[in-house]
């Protein structure tokens, strides 16, 4: 990171926005001088309530950490110690600094866990942080990060490992904790959405340089400069239309270390001038309190005229309502699996797919939604006979695919990967990985494979040049472009993209999205595409099954479910998510569920959402019907299935704010 | 159609790093080099063996016995006037035997078992994992004097015992790597373009896997001749006349308070040889694996 200044005033919320690589963690760090070597505090000042933290010895800063500033990190996994009860760990924070030390410490920390929002502290306290789920520990290392009434609190991606739902809950707890005890909070995220609803005033980073800084209105309604626009337009919301096309930034992030002339951005800009790349622009005030750092808006040029990468929307209708079979159809599909066992141990069974039906047509996008541990995956890898089934069937192309020969489904059917870096082989290059369908299949060999390898390779966008590379060399959004390439080798009608884009840079995400619709115009293609991001899935799907606990709880086409959203869950789920606009008529009525995901392997009896439902009999206890008895996935209108008792019953916070 | 975009590669770290030359690559250090230079000049000293030295190493030559170092006889003569040097340097060779045909024969049967333990059913993997363990619980010394009491000593008793000591190595090794690689999504990547399971094994997960073998192959080589050693010194291994560099240095040891000539020259050998194959699985370890 290079020159980096902001300010954060008392009980002022900010965020810093940026991709991987840009320098915004390491700013963080170095807020508590922790940077780690070989990088090194070479100069600048920070400043905490008048007091130079460069200056301070060691031990002073020790007391800063913790007690004045404290942080909180993205993984609340591995930043607990898993040897040590959450009390031990609570208390050692309180104990380490003056004002709750001793008898006041373990009060302090009960007090604490319970303005969190973890339901009995005085008895959870004695856990281990593995008896606490996802959202409950990065709760527990908030609780950590506060006890000693810090004046700042640094929270370094903090929602980024967890669902939306429980990310919504944490994101309630930060807002609170500002609003009622002033305390400050820098955010560090990648995601617009959590800094519109949660920030004041923001601070973008592109390359370890603030490109952009100010109060959040102002800089989601203009942005004055073009990576800030570029990542407010490339991401698709839930609150606009569906377009053909997003908006995307070309080229990659630059590699930190990598040194760039003039202004970092200007090889990706669509409104680079002569002087982008010679000189680096200052960060200029604009007007009160904004400030970029941008040749072109510094001159006083707009932006929003640039339409980089924008080509006319080219979505085919979808065939919708032919009396075709369907490309893939599911039905009644189960899968259990049985973990633990072996001698004198119990086995315990995951449901973690019960009774899914499904069809997918020809050219038509099925969007699967729903959060971790719902049995997306599993029935995306059941679809393409990765598990066998326990019991149900899945017909492709007409054809059960348990049948002996898999030979036409392992050609026609293939799957795009979550993890870019995972799902390509590091021992053999590109090409060797692309050609293997082909030679597989029996479809081309040597020169002709080659010439295929290179046509795939341009399809994707990459150039053939990259044939002889191995994956090691190529960035996050190139690998998977790799792996749609290898996908598409063997002209597939189906493809299974499962969270294809979760992984990536914000800034690549909308490039692979306009790839894959680009691809599905060209090709014709299907996909089943399973995600947790709605909007995502909004922006590209034709219809939408919701899954909740191995079960669908509302499926319709896109259109029709967000008009009519029937399902609980779905309303949940919708509310949950960040809206990248600041103001507050954009903001919809927020639903927070209470407590999290039910265990897969004791699903609850009845209706599997009920322990959470905001209509259900956790609000109404005289819905016993919920608890007894399981919902039908019925039709409620036309083409729209819900699963749920109340289907179309909105949740009583919905009448103040109507949600249209 | 495709939106062209800066897709220029980003990185261009060592194009060796992820090719067979990394290996090459790991040997180049210090450690490395000192590895080879001193296993490679004993293995050169064994293989010409015979053209180096004009005495058969069983040889006696009348009342030229226990000489110290000479012109003729560079490192003395033994008890019965033999050419020590022509003995050392031939017993050599039956440790060539041992680590360049015993441990690569171990390992191929090591990944084998392992292999089918990954592969086969439950019952089967936990049959053979038991079966490792009971074999790892013995030191290699001690299977060494069974094997002998059943096959009687000699060289058949040694190979067998490095097979029965390196088995389980390699079997524990190459099963836990196959499992932890065979769900990785490049294999199930691979499953659904249809790639047959035999071509996945051998295509997709072995070049994934054989990092950690290949540097327990060095190690394994350098115990070989340790346990040669140890098995002849104690009389189980290689039998009199014919020379090996264990039972040289049993032979060595009455005389040690005269002749000092006749145990240093098996020593230092014996000693170059295992810190020169240790030095090499440690070069490749630090280059290969820990990167």
């Amino acid at each position: 990171m290079d020159g980096v200044s902001f300010q954060v005033a008392a009980s002022e919320t900010v965020g810093i926005v940026g991709e991987s690589g840009s320098g915004k963690s390491v700013t963080a760090a170095s807020i508590l001088r922790m940077v780690s070597p070989p990088g090194r505090i070479v100069g600048g000042s920070i400043t905490y309530r008048g007091l130079d933290v460069l200056a301070m010895s060691e031990p002073e800063v020790r007391t800063l950490r913790g007690d004045a500033i404290s942080m909180i990190f993205q993984d609340p996994m591995s930043s607990l110690n898993p040897v040590l009860r959450i009390q031990t760990q609570l208390v050692e924070a309180l104990d380490a600094h003056e004002k709750y030390r001793g008898s006041k410490s373990r009060p302090r920390a009960i007090e604490m866990l319970r303005q969190v929002g973890i339901p009995s502290p005085e008895n959870r306290i004695h856990d281990y942080p593995h008896q606490f789920s996802g959202g409950m520990r990065q709760r527990a290392m908030i609780a950590m990060g506060l006890g000693n009434d810090p004046g700042l609190l640094i929270a370094d991606e903090p929602t980024t490992a967890l669902d939306v739902t429980i990310q919504a809950q944490i994101l309630e707890v930060l807002r609170t904790l500002n609003r009622e005890f002033g305390t400050a909070v820098v955010l560090i995220t990648h995601n617009m959405g959590i800094v519109a609803q949660l920030c004041r005033r923001v601070v973008v980073m592109y390359a370890g340089q603030v490109v952009e800084e100010g109060p959040v209105e102002q800089v989601f309604a203009r942005p004055d400069h073009p990576y800030t626009e570029g990542l407010l337009r490339s991401v698709p919301r839930l609150d606009s239309i569906r377009h053909g096309r997003l908006y995307s930034i070309d080229g990659q992030p630059p590699q930190p270390g990598e040194q760039t002339s003039g202004c970092p951005f200007h090889p990706r800009c669509g409104y680079r001038i002569e002087r982008c790349a010679s000189e680096r622009p200052p960060l200029a005030v604009l007007s009160s309190g904004h400030r970029s750092a941008c040749w072109v808006t510094q001159a006083g040029g707009e932006l929003g005229a640039a339409t980089a990468g924008a080509a006319t929307g080219g979505r085919r209708a979808p065939a919708l309502g032919a009396e075709v079979a369907p490309l893939l159809e599911v039905r009644s599909l189960v899968k259990h699996f049985e973990i633990g066992g072996g001698v004198l141990r119990r086995t315990a069974t995951v449901h973690a797919v019960d009774g899914v039906d499904l069809h997918v047509g020809a050219c038509e996008t099925l969007g699967l939604v729903g959060e971790s541990g719902c049995g997306k995956s599993t029935l995306g890898r059941m679809v393409l006979g990765v598990y066998a089934p326990t019991s149900g069937s899945v017909r492709f192309d007409g054809a059960d695919i348990d049948s002996a020969d898999q030979s036409h489904l392992r050609r026609y059917a293939q799957m795009i990967f979550q993890d870019p870096f995972g799902s390509l082989n590091p021992r053999l290059t590109v090409e060797q990985m692309i050609s293997e369908p082909l030679s597989v299949h029996g479809i081309a060999r040597s020169a002709a494979a080659r010439k295929r390898v290179g046509e795939l390779l341009e399809m994707v966008g990459l150039s053939r040049r990259h044939a002889s590379r191995y994956p090691h060399e190529f960035s996050g959004g190139q690998r998977q472009r790799i792996g749609i390439a290898r996908a598409l080798a063997a002209g597939p009608k189906l493809l299974v993209a499962d969270e294809p884009i979760s992984a990536l840079d914000v800034s690549i995400q909308a490039q692979i999205i306009n790839l894959l619709q680009d691809l599905q115009a060209e090709l014709g293609l299907s996909y089943l595409f399973i995600a947790h991001d709605l909007a995502v899935v909004r922006h590209l799907s034709d219809r939408v099954a919701v899954m909740y606990l191995g079960k669908i709880v509302e499926s319709a086409p896109t259109a029709e479910l967000f008009a009519n959203l029937l399902h609980p869950y779905t309303r949940s789920l919708i509310s949950a998510v960040p809206v990248p606009d600041p103001r507050p008529q954009a903001r919809p009525p927020r639903i927070v569920l209470q407590g999290d995901l039910p265990s897969p392997t004791a699903p609850p009896r009845g209706c599997r959402f009920h322990t959470r439902c905001p209509i259900g009999p956790l609000a109404n206890p005289e819905r016993r019907i919920c608890i007894e008895q399981e919902p039908p996935l019925d039709p409620h209108r036309p083409g729209h299935l819900a699963a749920c008792h109340f289907a179309g019953e909105a949740p009583a916070i919905e009448t103040r704010n109507a949600m249209a | 159609m495709a939106q062209a975009g800066a897709v220029d590669i980003v990185r261009v770290p060592d194009r060796l790093a992820f090719t067979r030359n990394r290996y090459l690559r790991a040997l180049q250090t210090p450690r490395g080099l000192l590895g080879l230079g001193l296993v490679g000049t004993i293995v050169l000293l064994g293989i010409l063996a015979p053209l180096l030295t004009p005495y058969s190493p069983t040889f006696q030559i009348r009342l030229q016995e226990l000489l110290p170092p000479s012109g003729t006889h560079p490192l003395g003569t033994d008890e019965l006037g033999r050419d020590l040097l022509s003995r050392v340097l031939n017993g050599i060779r039956v440790d060539l035997i041992v680590a360049v045909v015993a441990v690569p024969a171990a390992a191929i049967l090591g990944c084998l078992a392992g292999l089918l333990g990954a592969a086969g059913p439950g019952w089967w993997d936990t049959t053979i994992q038991r079966a490792f363990d009971v074999i790892l619980a013995f030191p290699a010394i001690i299977l060494g004097i069974a094997v002998a009491a059943i096959l009687s000593p000699g060289e058949r008793a040694i190979v067998v015992t490095i097979l029965l000591a390196n088995v389980p190595i390699f079997g524990r090794l190459s099963r836990d790597a196959l499992i932890s690689q065979r769900e990785r999504e490049y294999v199930v990547a691979a499953r659904l373009i249809g790639v047959s399971p035999v071509r996945v094994l051998f295509r997709h997960i072995f070049p994934n896997v054989v990092d950690p073998l290949i540097v327990q192959l060095a190690l394994s080589m350098s115990l070989a001749v340790f346990l040669e050693g140890g098995m002849s010194f104690v009389g189980i291994g290689i039998q009199v006349p014919q020379p090996s560099l264990g039972n040289l240095l049993n032979e060595g040891l009455p005389y040690l308070a005269t002749n000092v000539n006749y145990a240093v020259g098996p020593m230092l050998t014996l000693t170059a040889l295992v810190v020169g194959l240790n030095l090499i699985a440690d070069a490749l370890n630090a280059g290969v694996l820990r990167r």
